[in-house]
């Protein structure tokens, strides 16, 4: 809504300059969206005020509506335009009939016009501050009403009418052609302006194409009439478009304004055009116009809602300002909202008007006061801590990505896709954070980062046959170098380890026992990605993005190294029991073996665990070696093995003993021999 | 052996110790030194033991000169040792020189996201004060986004929310004011939640993205009031904000509460909207079968990436989810 601030000056006499009135308007929640200064001709200095009005506020698609806040809160009269009749020149012959959808319906026939004319200069001045076109002097005056008063008004071309005129539902696939040029097919709920023949307007929305008012027009018939925002809400919408008209309708419109709007047009028209007047023609149906119920009202618990001390006196006064009907029974009070106000109806509305007209910003401030509660530590600021200290960005990346990528990264088989999408690469829900990981990395890369350390918490979605299963995932991307350039080391390549450790540390600060074993899905490395597992249950994955894949997103060969884990599947720490400690001197041996390729580390360390009796308190693999002075399909494995008793010095004979068994059962178990 | 004959063996020994240890050179000679004096089979234990052979008046006598003398050795021993090891030490500091203006060995940094940040910060602001936090499907039922709020169908208010349809009967909540929903059905009042999530409306230019984050707060006490609200929101953006920030309340529109409002913040010489809050509607507190008579609720949203950008100074919003590690590692 965009009007003359000169314009709100002819409703009430506002002393206040331009800042204030738009301070005040902010105040009332018609918040101003901007103000641009203007020379008028006509009127002088001007400002063009921009609301930005919310949907409750129907009232306020009017100077009038403005005005009328602004009287309110200022305690002036509002100045209504005053009028003077037209007198009939000729009796029309045509008959109305109205609907419970559209009850009031007020029309007036207006013959023998120039529409080549030019409006009135003032009329063209104020529709073009306010944003609209100047079409001809007729419409260009419904336009003028509608901004004035609120009251949308439509004019047919007279010619064009068959018969009687009624207020109707659409008959189902009705079709009709709108001013737009546009013919669209009505549904049962559609309510239509018909006459004998066929709709002749979209009600309150938009008139049609056939029965147009043009500057050949001779003649029109003025409609001014009040439909049911019920019947109006949603509709035009659903053929794609919204009009000034049917943005009034939906929020309410004044049903006791029809016959001052007609009059008011008639005036004005009077004013360009030298023609003659019909009858006023009217159709009411009582029993289908709004009523306005009373409002039972407590003060008192408005007063504690508010957390104010607002008198009766005061609370009548606002009340009466904004044009309420007010009764005191009692304690409480009874209010009658006005017909223009759509937006009251319970108590809570009416405590609303009171605050609103008192000024939010007088309304007492209070403290609340804390209150004991077991706060539960968050598991996700818990990992963002642990891996942002690892040297890793937090990155947040989209809900929804592209189905190439989906197709790529997704791991169940039905796509969520997003139905109204912003574009094609923002279309399907992900069922992975690797994707945006990925594309992350191609992003900085292309900027010339390419080391780069990684982490997304979020959600994914996964399809079903019942509801979306939700997901929180962390997952983590590394690359490059793994560490920063030092003047003292060799800098050596992120892989596969890097990112295990990464995520070792972290089970072992969860007290979490894990297994990394078999492969990881289809997008990473065969030979080079695993899945994790918690107490049997796999819950994530880690790996080397495939090559194929890389060649495929156009990556510069580059090993990406990912992990993807379940957050809901790692859990905190229980409290720590302390056990106690040895305090007799522990025994380290250190052995080597040459061992088939095909045996995993885990397999060795868990078998040489088996065979190296209760006292053994660590085992560590230290060295790990393939190459020449080694046979072919054959690695060197060393590891050190410490050992401590609780209750003894434990004597080199015994270690030696254990050593003696641990080969020889590796040799047994695995043909592995002693490397000399 | 006589005393005369020990005597003299005895000065001859205190000699050669006494110099032995004056001209040790470092440790490991002091060492050596002691043990071939001081040791158990040193010179002068190997004296002691011929004690015995000495006649029994004098042995006394001889003994304890000679004990005298173990312990006056000891004692140079002892200073020898520490004299040596300053001078190690003081020839260490004269010898030894780094360049301290050399960078250090740095691990990486790390950094949480801005919005991360802004999560953390705002909801350890609402945990002291007793909210739990709350959080509920980013995927969701119109009943839950939209008619439990008292946003009916074809109501104008839906034209706020530009929605995102899925190709299920879901769609992607608008806001997280669902949580809250749930919340009210699934736990007794009084209740005091946050609901920090990750929101979705179709909307993609400069000032909007398609999805953001927003934290909604929500109070259900027997005397929850409007001037409550406003007090814990000034509290919480002087909080935020780590200083006093000068905020407006003016009247707004939300469906799901009266009376609204609508919170600015004065940022340079211009008010800035971060805000909105206002009383729990009747309507949505009958439908969550909450007592209105018994409960009132005030409740609140905010838009982190919003608060973000003025905290952190960012004036481009995309920049959140673009992931550039320019970006990304300066928070």
């Amino acid at each position: 809504m965009q009007f003359s601030r000169n314009w709100l000056k002819e409703f009430l006499d506002l002393k206040l300059d331009d800042k204030k009135i738009c301070e005040q308007l902010t105040m009332l929640g018609l918040e101003v969206d901007s103000t641009e200064a203007y020379f008028s001709e006509l009127t002088g200095k001007d400002l063009i005020i921009k609301l930005d009005l919310t949907p409750n506020r129907g009232d306020c698609f009017s100077v009038l509506g403005v005005a009328r806040e602004l009287a309110a809160l200022n305690n002036l009269k509002l100045k209504l335009p005053r009028i003077k009749k037209i007198k009939n020149d000729f009796k029309s012959s045509m008959n109305i009939k109205v609907c419970p959808e559209g009850p009031i319906y007020k029309g007036r026939s207006v013959r023998n016009m120039d529409l080549k004319k030019d409006s009135l200069a003032l009329i063209q001045e104020r529709l073009t501050l306010s944003g609209l076109r100047i079409i001809n002097p007729v419409v260009d005056i419904t336009n003028y009403i509608l901004l004035e008063l609120g009251q949308p008004l439509h004019a047919f071309d007279e010619e064009t009418l068959n018969g009687n005129i009624q207020v109707r539902l659409a008959k189902d696939k009705e079709k009709i052609t709108l001013l737009d040029e546009e013919t669209i097919r009505l549904s049962k709920d559609c309510l239509v302006i018909a006459d004998s023949r066929e709709p002749v307007a979209l009600a309150g929305i938009m008139g049609g194409l056939d029965s147009a008012v043009t500057e050949s027009t001779n003649s029109i018939f003025f409609e001014s009439a009040f439909f049911h925002p019920k019947a109006i809400r949603g509709r035009a919408r659903r053929y794609g478009f919204q009009t000034d008209a049917s943005t009034r309708f939906e929020r309410g419109v004044d049903y006791t304004l029809q016959d001052y709007a007609l009059e008011r047009a008639c005036e004005l028209l009077s004013k360009n055009q030298d023609a003659e007047y019909g009858q006023v023609l009217s159709s009411i149906s009582s029993r289908d116009v709004p009523k306005k119920n009373q409002i039972s009202f407590s003060l008192s618990y408005a007063n504690k809602i508010l957390g104010t001390k607002i008198s009766k006196s005061n609370a009548k006064r606002i009340f009466n300002s904004l044009g309420f009907k007010v009764n005191q029974i009692g304690e409480d009070l009874n209010v009658v909202p006005p017909p223009w106000r759509f937006d009251l109806s319970i108590s809570a509305d009416l405590i609303e008007e009171l605050a609103r007209l008192e000024g939010y910003d007088k309304l007492p401030k209070e403290p609340i006061l804390p209150k004991y509660h077991k706060v539960q530590s968050s598991l996700e600021n818990y990992l963002r801590t642990y891996f942002k200290f690892k040297g890793y960005n937090e990155v947040i990346n989209y809900s929804f990505v592209d189905s190439l990528d989906e197709d790529i990264f997704s791991e169940s088989s039905k796509n969520l896709t997003v139905e109204n999408p912003i574009s094609q690469n923002l279309s399907v829900l992900r069922s992975s954070l690797i994707s945006g990981l990925v594309n992350n990395y191609i992003y900085n890369q292309n900027n010339g980062e390419e080391n780069l350390k990684l982490f997304e918490i979020g959600k994914v979605f996964l399809g079903g046959k019942e509801r979306i299963k939700e997901r929180s995932i962390i997952s983590g991307l590394i690359c490059g170098e793994s560490s920063l350039p030092i003047w003292s080391t060799n800098d050596t390549r992120f892989n596969f380890y890097d990112l295990k450790g990464d995520l070792e540390g972290l089970f072992n600060s969860l007290g979490m026992k894990y297994k990394f074993k078999n492969k990881g899905p289809k997008f990473l490395h065969p030979g080079k990605s695993s899945s994790i597992y918690f107490s049997g249950k796999k819950i994530g994955y880690i790996g080397n993005v495939s090559p194929v894949l890389t060649a495929k997103k156009n990556i510069k060969e580059q090993d990406l190294i990912v992990f993807s884990m379940e957050v809901e599947s790692l859990n905190f720490k229980a409290p720590a029991k302390f056990t106690n400690f040895s305090r007799f001197p522990s025994t380290s041996r250190d052995i080597a073996v040459l061992i088939s390729k095909e045996i995993s580390a885990q397999e060795l360390v868990d078998y040489v665990k088996k065979c190296s009796g209760n006292n053994l308190q660590s085992l560590e693999i230290f060295d790990l070696y393939e190459g020449p002075g080694i046979p072919e399909g054959i690695k060197s494995m060393a590891i050190s093995l410490t050992w401590q008793s609780k209750s003894k010095t434990l004597v080199d004979s015994e270690v030696d003993l254990i050593v003696n068994k641990i080969v020889n059962s590796l040799s047994d178990k695995f043909n592995a021999k002693l490397r000399s | 052996m006589n005393l005369k004959a020990l005597n003299n063996k005895k000065e001859e020994l205190n000699k050669k110790a006494v110099d032995s240890l004056n001209s040790a050179k470092n440790l490991e000679d002091l060492s050596s030194i002691y043990k071939s004096f001081l040791g158990k089979n040193g010179e002068l234990n190997v004296l002691l033991r011929t004690l015995s052979s000495l006649p029994e008046g004098k042995r006394k006598e001889a003994g304890k000169s000679l004990n005298a003398l173990k312990k006056e050795l000891e004692e140079l021993y002892i200073l020898k040792t520490s004299q040596l090891k300053n001078f190690i030490a003081s020839k260490k500091l004269e010898k030894e020189q780094i360049d301290v203006t050399l960078p250090g060995r740095k691990g990486r940094e790390g950094s949480l996201h801005p919005v991360s940040s802004a999560l953390i910060s705002i909801g350890s602001f609402f945990e002291n004060l007793g909210f739990d936090l709350e959080v509920g499907p980013e995927t969701e039922t119109d009943y839950y986004n939209f008619e439990a709020l008292n946003i009916p169908q074809d109501h104008p208010a839906k034209d706020m929310h530009d929605t995102f349809y899925l190709n299920t009967k879901e769609l992607l909540r608008t806001h997280t004011s669902p949580v809250q929903i749930r919340a009210m059905e699934n736990k007794k009042p009084p209740l005091r939640i946050i609901c920090p999530g990750k929101v979705y409306r179709k909307d993609s230019d400069l000032t909007h993205t398609p999805m953001f984050h927003q934290v909604e707060g929500l109070v259900l006490e027997p005397s929850a009031s409007f001037s409550q609200l406003k007090g814990l929101l000034n509290e919480f953006l002087n909080d935020f904000f780590e200083k006093e920030v000068n905020l407006r309340f003016r009247p707004s529109y939300f469906p799901f509460t009266e009376p609204s409002a609508e919170v600015d913040i004065k940022w340079g010489n211009k008010w800035l909207e971060v805000l909105g809050c206002g009383m729990v509607h009747p309507n949505v507190l009958d439908m969550a079968g909450i007592d209105s008579t018994k409960y009132s609720g005030f409740a609140f949203g905010l838009g982190v990436e919003r608060l973000a950008m003025l905290k952190y100074n960012i004036s481009d919003l995309r920049s959140f989810f673009e992931n550039d590690i320019r970006f990304l590692k300066q928070f």
